[in-house]
C-alpha cells in the first residue's frame, strides 16, 4: 500500500487525475495544502471510489478555513497521522 | 551554456588557455589536440594513440548527446565504438586513472560530467 | 511480455521540453541514478508525452531541449520507457511520432505501476 500526497486542488489544476491513475486498488491518498479543497462536499466527486482511503491534513484545512466544511467520508488527520499514514505505508508518491 | 570566470591559464604554444577553478576549459572552443598534451602533461601523462582514440570517442559522445558521460555510458560508448576488449572501466583507469570520466572530459576539452562521482 | 521488469527507480515525467525545467530535472534525476547502477524506467504521463517528439529543436533564444538527453538514456541503460496511451490519445500521438521505442500503458497497467518499483518521483 502506498500513500499519494496530493498539494494541488482538484477545482485549479488537472494533477488529480495523475493521481488518481497511478493508484492502486489499496493505496491512500493524502490531500495538503490547496489539496484540502477536494475534502469539501462539493469537490469530493473527483474522489469518487477512494471511500475509505481519502484523507485530508487539518493543519491545512484549518489554515484555509475549511476546517469543520469537509464531506464526512473524508478523513481528517493531523502532523501526527500524517506521520502514521507514512509509517503504514510502504512508501509515499508526492504529486504536485 | 554557463559561463564561469577564468581560475588559471595553461601555456600552449605561447598562448594562455582559461581554466576553470577544476581544470576545465572555460571555452570549449578552445580545444585542440596541443591543448590536450599540455592538460596530461600537467597529470604527468603522456598521450598515446589509446589515449586519442577514447577522446575521440568522448569528443563524439559530447557532439551527439551534448552531455560528457559519466563513467558507465563512458565504459559502453568506448567498447562500441573500440570494442569490446578497451569497453572495460579497467582499460579506462589505466588510460586515465583516478577518475576517468572526469579526467578523460578534461583533456578532451568537454565540461565536467554531471552525474558523476 | 505484459509486465513491465520491475526496477528499483520510477521516474514519472509529467511535462513537456522547454516551458519548465521539470523535464530536465527528471532526466537528471534518471541519469544520476542509473550512473550508480540503479535499474530505472521512466514513465510519461499527461503532458510528458510530448517529450518524446521527433523533430525537437533549440528554442526560439537557443536554448537547449532536451531531445538529446533523450537519446542519451540507451547509454545509461535506460531502456524501459512506459508512456501513458491515453495521454498519446489526448495529444493525437502514435508511436510512429516518437523518437524512442515505448511500451504503451493502459490506465489499469498504469496504475501498478508506482507499486512496483522501489522508489517513486514524480516530476
Amino acid at each position: 500500500m502506498l500513500l499519494h500526497i496530493l498539494n494541488r486542488s482538484p477545482a485549479a489544476s488537472r494533477v488529480y487525475q495523475q493521481a488518481l491513475a497511478a493508484m492502486g486498488p489499496e493505496d491512500r491518498l493524502l490531500l495538503i495544502e490547496d489539496g484540502v479543497q477536494g475534502a469539501l462536499p462539493q469537490l469530493v466527486r473527483y474522489f469518487d471510489g477512494l471511500q475509505g482511503r481519502l484523507f485530508a491534513l487539518r493543519e491545512d484545512l484549518a489554515a484555509r478555513g475549511l476546517e469543520g466544511r469537509c464531506e464526512a467520508s473524508v478523513q481528517v488527520v493531523d502532523v501526527d497521522g500524517f506521520v502514521d499514514l507514512t509509517e503504514e505505508a510502504e512508501r509515499t508518491v508526492s504529486w504536485y | 551554456m554557463a559561463t564561469t570566470a577564468i581560475a588559471r591559464f595553461v601555456e600552449v604554444g605561447g598562448e594562455r588557455v582559461g581554466l576553470d577553478p577544476e581544470g576545465y576549459l572555460v571555452d570549449l572552443g578552445d580545444w585542440s589536440p596541443a591543448v590536450a598534451v599540455a592538460l596530461a602533461a600537467e597529470e604527468g601523462l603522456s598521450l598515446t594513440d589509446e589515449h586519442w582514440e577514447v577522446i575521440d570517442v568522448l569528443r563524439a559522445f559530447y557532439e551527439r548527446f551534448e552531455m560528457a558521460p559519466a563513467m558507465r555510458p563512458l565504459v559502453k560508448a568506448v567498447g562500441q565504438a573500440l570494442g569490446p576488449e578497451k569497453g572495460r572501466s579497467i582499460h579506462l583507469m589505466r588510460l586515465f586513472p583516478g577518475s576517468p570520466a572526469k579526467l578523460g572530459a578534461r583533456l578532451a576539452g568537454l565540461p565536467k560530467p554531471a552525474n558523476c562521482l | 511480455m505484459t509486465e513491465p521488469t520491475p526496477s528499483d527507480l520510477l521516474v514519472i515525467l509529467r511535462h513537456g521540453p522547454h516551458g519548465t525545467n521539470w523535464l530536465r530535472e527528471g532526466l537528471d534525476a534518471a541519469l544520476v541514478a542509473a550512473a550508480f547502477g540503479r535499474r530505472v524506467s521512466l514513465l510519461f504521463m499527461g503532458e510528458g508525452v510530448t517529450a518524446l517528439l521527433r523533430g525537437q529543436q533549440a528554442g526560439p533564444l537557443g536554448q537547449k531541449g532536451t531531445s538529446a538527453t533523450l537519446e542519451m538514456l540507451e547509454m545509461y541503460d535506460i531502456e524501459t520507457l512506459l508512456v501513458e496511451e491515453a495521454a498519446l490519445e489526448r495529444f493525437g500521438l502514435t508511436e510512429a511520432d516518437l523518437m524512442l521505442p515505448v511500451r504503451r500503458l493502459s490506465a489499469e497497467a498504469i496504475s501498478r505501476q508506482p507499486g512496483a518499483h522501489r522508489l517513486v518521483l514524480t516530476f
